[in-house]
């Protein structure tokens, strides 16, 4: 399974929309990375990203979060992380990654 | 469906390319199914072993012709995955080391999720050349 990825830039609330589709690992993870930093690069803003096609992630595509995220929090913005499967959220809750990025229903 | 009594072998070997480690995942989905691990150990034991596999190709040989070994055993109330790889590298720690947030890192965390999905955990040197990871996990814990 490959993944696709579905981006807007929300003009009243300032924030990315990013929606993933498929699986993130040590293949697809650079074709996350590679989106968000032209997003970011484009407008420095927050990303919210909504996972509720998210099949799997694992520390490949946590990875590609946390860079991003160090890019974008020197100017106070946030990742915020929706709609995830109960596996998905025990994996940013094992490696503390929850306190890092925002985790929302 | 549960006729593991005995140990059975399912071995992989698979081209050191991550387009490949999908088709682990699957193969061991499949597996472990039958074995009858529920849908969140499954997921459990589809991130633990996809971390090993992403070791296998990023710490591991460079060529990409070569292939790395992936053996699944299965047993009546557990399963043991043992991935091979045959890099230079050792990258063995047998202590678990929480991650540091107060000095993110991109990479790092595979081993410490592998140890935190998986009830047994064990690296070992493969013969001078690269790392041996070796997982288990029970049924019904």
């Amino acid at each position: 399974m490959a993944l696709n990825i579905k981006s807007n830039f929300d003009l009243d609330k300032n924030i990315w929309n990013v929606s993933l589709n498929g699986e993130v690992d040590v293949y697809t993870a650079d074709i996350l990375k590679d989106t968000l930093s032209k997003l970011i690069k484009e407008r420095k803003e927050s990303i919210k990203i909504n996972g509720t096609d998210l099949q799997y992630i694992d520390s490949t595509g946590l990875g590609v979060l946390i860079g991003i995220y160090k890019k974008i929090n020197v100017e106070n913005k946030q990742i915020i992380v929706t709609n995830i499967k109960p596996s998905i959220t025990k994996l940013f809750k094992i490696t503390g990654l929850d306190k890092i990025f925002k985790l929302e229903e | 469906m549960n006729n593991y009594k005995e140990e059975d072998n399912i071995q992989l070997s698979i081209p050191n390319k991550p387009e490949y480690v999908s088709i682990v995942r699957l193969t061991l989905s499949s597996i472990a199914s039958k074995m009858g691990f529920d849908i969140e150990e499954i997921e459990d034991l589809k991130v633990a072993v996809s971390e090993a596999c992403t070791n296998a190709i990023t710490h591991g040989i460079k060529e990409e012709e070569k292939n790395f070994e992936i053996l699944f055993q299965t047993y009546d109330k557990k399963i043991e995955i043992t991935v091979y790889d045959k890099g230079k590298g050792y990258l063995g720690s047998n202590k678990m080391e929480k991650p540091d947030h107060s000095e993110l890192k991109e990479g790092g965390l595979g081993v410490f999720i592998i140890r935190s999905l998986m009830d047994q955990v064990e690296f070992s040197q493969n013969k001078g050349n690269g790392t041996i990871i070796r997982m288990t996990k029970f049924l019904g814990r």
